[in-house]
């Protein structure tokens, strides 16, 4: 496909008639792959997936078996409504195992909506449904009778606004573990410095661990938050525009962090800040009206990329 | 075309601004007014045997409330506990549960409509549910009409500060992992604490003045409170019976009895409004 091709990549778009299909178990027939280009690499054996087939037309499953990564988080065919308003479409995305994968694209293109499908969040809200698979580790976790305790355990999530809870700053670390250990005081006590240090707070509030979370700085807060995620021993960490109610000086600070923690965490960042999806992210992925546009290496889709919008976007042409 | 002549508009300006600074006027002004007849004709029935001795017969002197001051206090407390847990529970269902639900919006209907039922009524109401059935007036009967009264303001407060705690709040509690009524009861309540409170104290404001619902619920008596399960003396039907007869130290100990509740409710609003604004902070 030339980087000049107007239409829209085969993966994201689907005509309603196959929408519909889509809603029902899945099942690799013909109209999907008729017509698509010719697939660059051959099939994946460490991405579980239901039908090999697919696996040819979906980008990131293809660039990290490239590159040889195992895929943390895998999605396939998800769809999501708000209401009687769909609003993703066929997303089909791979996140590499430690590594820190960026979700970019204009206001309102579905990044955010697709991050909170990863930890089932939007159950919260009622008239909210996803279909379609997340695989964690090979496994559903839009499956009904998935653990959703487990699941928010080793998917840990920090918002766009810090969100400190109403206790002292020891009591916001130590909430998350208390609600899935039982263990003695002074463990309690290592694991909530653990996690301080971890998240880069612990040499500044070390003194005031009683102090109310509330009362920190924006930034200490967003790194509280980070902590008490931490605490819990997630292996994936969602982060929902981490830092765009915070300070530059703060948010090169997370940046940094994000940098740190990548070895030992898988990360998936969602960022309205280009420059910042360039710095911290090894993977890039690009959204537009609720259609995964083009999946790539960072450097690659802020160099070369090799869909039109994408590139239109990253320079500035819109959004 | 012409510009209209400037002096007309700030004549119009200045009467409008001048109009409603009096009405706001007017409003303090009655307060402080009647704040200041309680006052002056009160606290000259305010002494020591006023808190501690039994009511006396007219012309007699001395003798005190002691009996309806704590009637008034266990009736506000029994209607207290009777509509504080049942509020807050309905409340949490109303904020937390309740979402685009017909139970949610009818009970929210209900609780509106509750609101602003005549006094009177919910005392008929508890006399009849009540005090008919077991054949005699009681003190039950008065915690009742006044607990229905608390109910609605508690539920409807409880769910507008609730509502008050952003979105995010909950959600982050519940992606690390926390079931849902552990998030209501540890991370909600305790963001919304001050507000809650503020939302009970102003139903337990608004129900100790009452007393068009304890005229044949709980009736009065001059002697000591026993049980609730008899006549429970209370100060503002005490007020209503005093304040209509002919002797005059029984209308000056009515005054006496009309200021305490005035203070009582005057004290007890401003420390929601107290706590609440430390909420803010």
């Amino acid at each position: 496909m030339s980087s000049h091709d107007l239409t829209l990549p085969r993966i994201g778009r689907l005509t309603p008639f196959e929408r519909k299909a889509n809603l029902a178990p899945q099942e690799e027939t013909g109209p999907r792959t008729e017509g698509k280009p010719a697939a660059p690499l051959q099939v994946v054996d460490q991405v579980p997936i239901a039908a090999a087939a697919a696996e040819t037309t979906i980008e990131s499953a293809v660039v990290l078996t490239r590159l040889g990564l195992s895929s943390k988080v895998s999605t396939r065919h998800l769809d999501f409504f708000y209401g009687d308003n769909q609003a993703l479409f066929d997303n089909n995305l791979d996140i590499a195992a430690h590594r820190v994968t960026a979700i970019i694209g204009p206001s309102g293109c579905g990044k955010s909506t697709h991050l909170r499908i990863y930890n089932r969040i939007f159950e919260l809200y009622r008239d909210q449904q996803a279909s379609g698979e997340v695989l964690l580790d090979g496994a559903n976790i839009l499956d009904p009778h998935y653990d959703i305790m487990e699941l928010r355990r080793k998917i840990g999530m920090i918002f766009q606004k810090p969100t400190p809870f109403p206790m002292s700053v020891f009591d916001n670390v130590a909430y998350g573990l208390k609600l899935h250990y039982t263990m003695k005081k002074s463990e309690m006590a290592d694991r909530v410095e653990e996690a301080l240090s971890r998240a880069a707070l612990w040499d500044e509030v070390k003194d005031f661990l009683n102090r109310p979370g509330t009362a920190l700085s924006g930034g200490q807060q967003q790194r509280l938050c980070i902590a008490r995620a931490l605490a819990v021993e997630p292996e994936v960490l969602l982060m929902d525009e981490p830092t765009s109610a915070i300070d530059p000086i703060a948010t090169s600070k997370i940046e940094e962090l994000v940098h740190d923690l990548r070895n030992s965490y898988t990360i998936v960042i969602v960022t309205h800040n280009m420059q910042q999806a360039a710095r911290i992210s090894d993977f890039t992925a690009f959204f537009f009206q609720g259609h995964i546009i083009e999946f790539g290496e960072t450097e690659m889709i802020f160099t070369k990329p090799s869909r039109k919008q994408t590139e239109d976007y990253i320079t500035g042409r819109f959004g | 075309m012409k510009l209209k002549p400037a002096t007309g508009r700030r004549l119009a300006n200045l009467a409008v601004s001048i109009w409603a600074a009096a009405s706001a006027l007017l409003g303090i002004l009655i307060l402080f007014w009647i704040l200041y007849v309680v006052i002056h004709r009160g606290l000259g029935a305010l002494n020591l045997s006023f808190f501690t001795q039994l009511p006396t017969p007219p012309g007699m002197g001395g003798g005190g409330l002691a009996n309806a001051i704590l009637g008034t206090l266990v009736l506000t407390a029994a209607a207290t506990l009777m509509a504080v847990p049942l509020g807050l529970l309905a409340g949490v269902y109303l904020a937390e549960f309740s979402e685009d639900s017909k139970l949610g919006d009818y009970s929210r209907f209900s609780a509106n409509v509750l609101m602003g039922i005549p006094s009177i009524i919910v005392g008929v109401f508890a006399y009849t549910m009540v005090v008919v059935p077991l054949g005699n007036f009681s003190g039950y009967a008065g915690a009742l009409a006044l607990a229905i009264l608390m109910l609605p303001v508690v539920a409807r407060t409880t769910e507008d500060m609730l509502r008050l705690v952003p979105n995010t709040l909950r959600e982050s509690a519940l992606a690390l992992g926390a079931p849902r009524w552990k998030v209501t009861l540890a991370i909600v309540f305790r963001a919304a604490k001050s507000g809650l409170i503020t939302g009970i104290l102003l139903a337990v404001a608004r129900v100790s003045g009452e007393t068009a619902p304890l005229l044949f619920t709980a009736l009065n008596s001059p002697y000591w409170f026993h049980s609730l399960g008899e006549p429970t003396p209370n100060l503002t039907v005490t007020i209503f019976n005093y304040a209509m007869s002919p002797y005059p130290d029984w209308q000056q100990k009515a005054w006496g009895a009309s200021l305490l509740i005035t203070l009582g409710v005057l004290i007890t609003t401003v420390l929601a409004r107290f706590l609440l604004r430390e909420k803010k902070v």
